[in-house]
């Protein structure tokens, strides 16, 4: 294993989320894309990327709120798997995030307008999370350090740093690329960290693809 | 079709062979203490680390330095008995554990009060009720004397339910932040007792609620808090293999064989007659037993009609295991429910489902209908299997039974559902979350 030590230590941290109720609700398409149009910021990150974190443990099935409710309580299946197929990896704004859900829903209305007023079974509620970030007493200065301090901190911290960090940073990268590329010259390890499949892994599994990738690591 | 006796069961530990269970009517005459016993002492947060691990164990610690030092008072209106002062026995201490400083006040009052209480209760749930002058005054002067009797010097005032909603009254400009905790469904209320409660409501600093479905538009921010379980309690701790096969053993279970467990009181509501009719369509195609466990009939004139149905229904079945028991059976009930093959909660009605959750927990493929807060915890196909009728819940008995590897993956994921979402733990980083940004200044209103 190789053994540069970093300039700048990594700082494990950890972000948690406090779950809003917000006043948007849909019963029906028509609703929903009214309510993409209206809804916070902090609503499309909710439905989007933190969901993934609360359902961390499902490895298939599961991508989004919007994708689920659209196929289990409307059961428009073909919307259903669109809004499934979003990567929240791709988008480095909630804006633009927001902009490809309200696009998807309108290609589909313009190919099925009948389904509109459709009502589901259950109205989706729209929430919204407010977020505190927590320092982690943990820190690495070397490839060892950060693999050990990786198997320490929770599924919390992998997500905030694997997958939030696009929002923070406006960049389709994570924190844990970034520095190894940057302080320890790792850049194929952390090229192939960005090529870990998060919507076929839970995140314990994400975790340990990325301690394998690192304890393999030779560049 | 594939032969029921064929399906891989649960491994026999018992030893017994199916004739040395007892008839079913000695079976229906279940042997649990007669007395409740003594409360274990609460836990301590340490106890959850190996639960939810060190990681998480940490971050409520490190948040709860933040507000190290800070005061919260929790009022509620009963400090025993109901699931509100259930939680508030676990929650306080941990609490105080983090250095904050916890107290827990009772609202009194005389019948008249809690009768109006109980009234609105049900009112607020979507009963027919009118509310009178005299209500109101009996609810307000009752409110008057608890607000005279009580101190509201802390940080945090939590007020739990519309018991003590008016307690608000005692809001001043000061630097105590207001939170009003409902634990009931607001989806459906009668409309003069919650335009009533409505502007005490909105003074309050923000409002708690147990699910989006539950909640009313209101002009103060609304947090979501899950209903929690505590991992730890009797009815959720680990147990011996020799205890469960002895609660098994006492009341007739037959744990080489499939077992399908309800656990709800006898209430129409939690359709134990359909469950009855779902064990009968499933068990032309496969062997099992039916469980229906439930809290006592015996102070409860309706429960105990409902019971007799149900032994109708059952039909002297000697698969077909019914057991009223006493409120003190919580070790009993975990037991059960640990000895299960699949468990189902097929009622018609339900608040969050909290025997969902427990039974989740315990990592068992759950099959329930979809009402309440259960499809927050069953996800179709990933942590379980929701139904609608009584064919559904016979199909998915079926299916479960002869795929018992699904039945092994929903329940993994129903318990890593359980551990990231309805835990108690998640339940103090929540209030310590709250705390946060209620100190930080949190927005006053949505948008």
């Amino acid at each position: 294993m190789m053994t540069r030590t970093a300039s700048t230590p990594f700082e494990f941290k950890a972000a948690a989320h406090l779950l809003f109720i917000e006043r948007e609700q849909a019963r029906n398409l028509a609703e929903l894309l009214d309510a993409l149009l209206s809804c916070s910021e902090n609503s499309i990150f909710q439905h989007t990327f933190r969901t993934l974190e609360e359902h961390h443990f499902i490895k298939e099935g599961f991508s989004n709120d919007f994708a689920h409710w659209a196929s289990s309580e409307l059961g428009v299946i073909g919307l259903g798997e669109r809004l499934a197929s979003l990567d929240v990896r791709e988008f480095t704004s909630l804006s633009s995030l927001r902009s490809r859900l309200i696009q998807l829903v309108e290609e589909f209305l313009a190919r099925n307008p009948s389904v509109r007023e459709q009502i589901a079974e259950n109205p989706f509620y729209f929430c919204s999370s407010k977020t505190v970030v927590l320092p982690v007493q943990t820190r690495a200065r070397d490839l060892a350090e950060f693999i050990d301090g990786l198997k320490q901190v929770s599924i919390h911290s992998i997500h905030y740093h694997f997958i939030e960090a696009r929002l923070r940073r406006k960049l389709e990268t994570n924190d844990f690329s970034l520095w190894l590329e940057k302080e320890l010259g790792l850049s194929r390890a952390a090229s192939l960290l960005n090529r870990i499949d998060i919507y076929t892994s839970t995140l314990d599994g994400v975790k340990r693809k990325i301690a394998q990738i690192l304890e393999n690591a030779t560049d | 079709m594939e032969d029921s006796r064929s399906i891989p069961l649960q491994p026999d530990t018992t030893g017994q062979s199916h004739a040395d269970f007892p008839s079913p009517r000695e079976r229906r005459k279940p042997r649990t203490s007669e007395v409740p016993p003594l409360a274990p002492p609460p836990a301590q947060l340490a106890d959850y680390e190996t639960i939810i691990g060190n990681a998480q164990v940490d971050e409520l610690r490190f948040l709860a330095s933040i507000l190290r030092g800070k005061t919260v008072k929790m009022v509620n209106s009963t400090a025993v008995g109901g699931g509100v002062a259930e939680m508030l026995n676990c929650l306080v201490p941990l609490l105080r554990e983090l250095e904050i400083k916890t107290g827990w006040e009772v609202i009194t009052g005389g019948n008249d009060f809690f009768e109006i209480t109980k009234a609105f209760h049900n009112a607020l749930h979507g009963g027919e009720y009118a509310l009178t002058e005299q209500a109101r005054d009996v609810f307000m002067r009752h409110t008057e004397q608890n607000r005279q009797r009580m101190n509201f010097d802390e940080d945090f005032i939590v007020i739990h339910d519309p018991q003590p909603a008016g307690l608000v009254a005692s809001k001043t400009g000061r630097s105590s932040r207001w939170i009003w905790r409902c634990h009931i469904d607001l989806s459906n209320p009668n409309i003069e007792v919650w335009n009533f409660l409505q502007p005490m409501v909105e003074r309050y600093d923000a409002a708690v609620f147990s699910s989006p479905a539950f909640a009313r538009q209101l002009s103060i921010p609304q947090a979501l808090f899950y209903p929690c379980i505590d991992p730890l309690s009797e009815k959720n701790k680990e147990l011996e293999e020799s205890y469960i096969r002895e609660v098994c053993d006492n009341f007739g279970v037959d744990r080489s064989r499939p077992i399908v467990t309800q656990i709800s009181r006898f209430d129409r509501l939690k359709d134990p007659v359909g469950v009855i009719q779902a064990y009968k369509m499933a068990k032309k195609y496969v062997d099992f037993q039916l469980v229906l466990a439930g809290g006592s009939a015996s102070d409860d004139p309706e429960g105990a009609i409902v019971l007799r149905e149900v032994m109708e229904a059952a039909d002297e079945d000697p698969d077909i295991i019914v057991l009223d028991l006493p409120p003190w059976s919580a070790l009993e009930i975990n037991a059960l429910q640990r000895a299960s093959t699949i468990i189902v909660q097929k009622s018609l009605k339900e608040g969050f489902g909290l025997t969902v959750t427990e039974g989740l927990w315990k990592g068992k493929p759950i099959i329930a209908s979809a009402v309440g807060g259960i499809p927050t915890q069953v996800i179709d196909k990933l942590t379980g299997a929701l139904v609608h009728s009584v064919e559904g819940c016979a199909y998915q008995i079926r299916y479960l039974l002869m795929h018992p590897e699904l039945g092994l993956q929903l329940g993994r994921n129903g318990r890593e559902h359980v551990k990231e979402n309805f835990l108690m733990t998640t339940n103090v980083r929540r209030w310590l979350l709250l705390f946060r940004l209620l100190s930080e200044g949190l927005n006053p209103a949505p948008r």
